[in-house]
């Protein structure tokens, strides 16, 4: 049974729209990201499932009952900050359990409950401290456990770990994917950051604009990108985009790159719209440095970095474009070197070059 | 250069002692010759002031205050005026301060702007005016006189605005998300994180009150609704009169008295509110 249904939601502040029609399904127990550049809207987006933002347009519905005229408390989420938002004045204890006594929950039960999520997030020693006497990472667990005593069906997540340090980042991510194992609960996480959305997924939701620009598991976000924004969005490094000329007959296209050389791929020529004009989107790991002469086309090497298992070659075409290729980690290519470049004609992609959508990929 | 830059300081640091201890010296220094004149006999002290520096010491002033003076009644009422006002302030500026950080209303910028402008007001401009409208309304004499004009306060509406406003969104939702209520949001929630702020203007409101002078001479000029600091001028009938002296600074002391407790118990507050927060 579907958690929560976004039906045609938008919002606008001022004179800005800043929703724009969007609907979502997201399943009970499912883990969804939203994932975008910052200021595209997935704060609104996940403030207006919990309440803190009015509904403009459409409606939010949540286990089946329309939620969006009801106040944030009696919706069944529970939230958790960016900046924690901890009561600087309350215990740990206090904090975990403001929620609860607020609901006249007994406080027997609040004992239990408490007690039971200090366990699991490892806070039981810090339980009479204050906020301020916690360090950073213990105040994100503990935020955490606020929103865990709840019980809710659905847990909300504004961009959790960006106030952590880089290891602390990766262990508390760590952490929330088994949280989500334990709790029978759907989980929605905001984040800019696309490793976060990767790691943590069932499907992610990729949002640009004010829009949704894909929703997909997140394999299917990085291998087959429904915009070219998405496309150059996911994924490290960046998709190599050029724009280029479509020629050849049936049955497969040949492309012509921007420095003239010609590069045959596996697109159905019958796949394509007519007269449209296309850009071609490659990662780096489908194109391979190789001698000169050999390759679809040639270049000069601008840039290499070496990231142990693989190593990043930045190539410059002779009419200025560059492309990253993936060579091995052992490559013994060096900057000013001439290569030629082979493209994998499975991953090719082609975008629409005016609107961006996804027309046409390699097999 | 570590070392002379070391040999600088501590040099700074000696004058800036010295300073303090001689500034010091110069403020304590009448207090204590209060505090010795009134605990000596008005006999004694008619011969010669200089007896103070030498037994015999008495309490007799001090008896004579809490028995026989209307000190003892001023000093309630200062009490009544001073506490009064204090507690409406932090009543009325807190709700004031959490009305504009997080109320939308219409007009509410230039309401608060107004307000600032009452910053810039000096009481001498309004205070005919207030003693026409309060003789009027028949306030004169009673403490809702005394009190009522020293609950207007800029400084305190600003300052718990700027308070509550420093306080995040985050917090007033995540109680929302806690099914508390705007008003369990503001007093269990809000009200509490500001107690910094509230001590600071509670001390700042309690002391302005309790030595004020000018509005308690205008408002109460019945001797039963005198302030301390009006009485106590009242017995003084003329300039540097020496009879009685003993007796004069037994109650000025007797009405320094919750100053200096409010002091020694709230000096952080106190240097809180001076240096205008930073701390
Ligand atoms: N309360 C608000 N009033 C006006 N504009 C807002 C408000 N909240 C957000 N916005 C605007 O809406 C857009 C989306 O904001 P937000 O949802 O916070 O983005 P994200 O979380 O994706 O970074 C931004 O352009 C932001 O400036
Ligand atoms: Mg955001």
């Amino acid at each position: 049974m579907a958690e929560l249904e976004i039906i045609n939601v938008s919002k606008t502040f001022g004179q800005s729209k800043v929703i724009d029609n969007v609907s979502l399904t997201v399943g009970a127990k499912e883990f969804v990201v939203f994932l975008g550049p910052s200021g595209c809207g997935k704060s609104t987006l996940l403030r207006m499932i919990a309440g803190l933002e009015t509904v403009d347009e459409g409606e939010i519905r949540i286990g089946g009952k329309r939620v969006d005229a009801l106040p944030p408390g009696e919706r069944g989420v529970a939230m958790v900050f960016q900046h924690y938002a901890l009561y600087p004045h309350m215990t740990v204890r206090e904090n975990m359990s403001f929620g609860l006594r607020n609901v006249k929950i007994a406080p027997a039960e609040i004992d239990r409950r408490v007690a039971a999520a200090a366990k699991m997030l490892e806070i039981e020693h810090l339980l009479q401290r204050k906020p301020a006497q916690i360090s950073g990472g213990q105040r994100q667990r503990v935020a955490i456990g606020r929103a865990i005593v709840k019980e809710p069906h659905l847990f909300l997540f504004d961009e959790p770990l960006s106030n952590l340090d880089a290891a602390l980042r990766v262990r508390t991510r760590l952490e929330i994917a088994q949280l989500h194992q334990r709790v029978d609960a759907a989980m929605i996480f905001v984040t800019h950051d696309q490793i976060e959305a990767m790691t943590l997924a069932h499907r992610i939701v990729v949002m640009n604009n004010q829009r949704i620009e894909q929703i997909g598991t997140p394999m299917e976000v990085y291998s087959r990108p429904a915009t070219a924004f998405v496309a150059g969005f996911v994924g490290t490094p960046c998709m190599n985009f050029a724009p280029v000329e479509i020629t050849g007959a049936s049955p497969f296209v040949t492309l012509r790159l921007p420095d003239g050389s010609m590069l045959e791929t596996r697109v159905d020529r019958k796949a394509l719209p007519e007269g449209g004009r296309f850009k071609l989107g490659v990662r780096a790991e489908s194109v391979r440095p190789c001698a000169t002469g050999e390759g679809n086309c040639s270049g000069t090497v601008k840039f290499v970095e070496r990231l142990g298992d693989r190593t990043l070659v930045y190539v410059l075409l002779s009419d200025g474009t560059t492309i990253v290729a993936e060579d091995a980690g052992m490559s013994r290519i060096a900057i000013a070197d001439a290569v030629g470049l082979r493209f994998d004609s499975a991953g090719v992609h082609l975008f629409d070059d005016v609107r961006g959508y996804h027309a046409a990929e390699g097999a | 250069m570590a070392a002379g830059s070391m040999v600088g300081r501590t040099l700074s640091d000696r004058l800036i002692l010295v300073a303090v201890i001689v500034l010091g010296i110069v403020m304590v220094a009448p207090i204590v010759w209060a505090l010795g004149l009134s605990l000596k006999t008005n006999a004694e002290l008619m011969v010669d002031t200089s007896s103070v520096l030498h037994a015999p010491y008495t309490l007799q002033n001090y008896w004579d205050l809490v028995i026989g003076s209307p000190v003892f009644r001023w000093f309630v009422n200062s009490m009544i005026v001073s506490l009064g006002m204090t507690i409406g302030v932090l009543v009325l500026s807190s709700l004031a301060g959490y009305g504009f950080a997080r109320l939308e209303f219409p007009g509410r910028d230039i309401i608060f702007v107004l307000v600032l402008f009452g910053l810039a007001v000096p009481e001498q401009a309004v205070i005919i005016p207030r003693h026409q409208l309060f003789s009027e309304l028949g306030l004169h004499n009673t403490y809702i006189g005394l009190i009522l004009p020293g609950l207007s306060t800029s400084f305190g509406v600003f300052l718990m605005t700027q308070y509550f406003r420093a306080i995040p969104r985050e917090v007033d939702e995540a109680a929302m998300l806690d099914n508390a209520t705007r008003f369990q949001v503001f007093w269990r929630v809000l009200l509490p994180m500001t107690l910094p702020a509230q001590a600071t203007l509670g001390i700042y409101t309690f002391l302005h009150a309790w030595n004020d002078y000018w509005w308690p001479l205008i408002s109460g000029t019945n001797a039963q609704m005198y302030t301390v600091t009006v009485g106590i001028a009242s017995t003084q009938i003329n300039f540097a009169e020496s009879a009685g002296l003993g007796f004069l600074m037994a109650q000025a002391i007797f009405a320094a008295l919750p100053i200096l407790i409010v002091y020694v118990f709230f000096q952080k507050y106190i240097v809180r509110a001076v240096s205008g927060g930073a701390t």
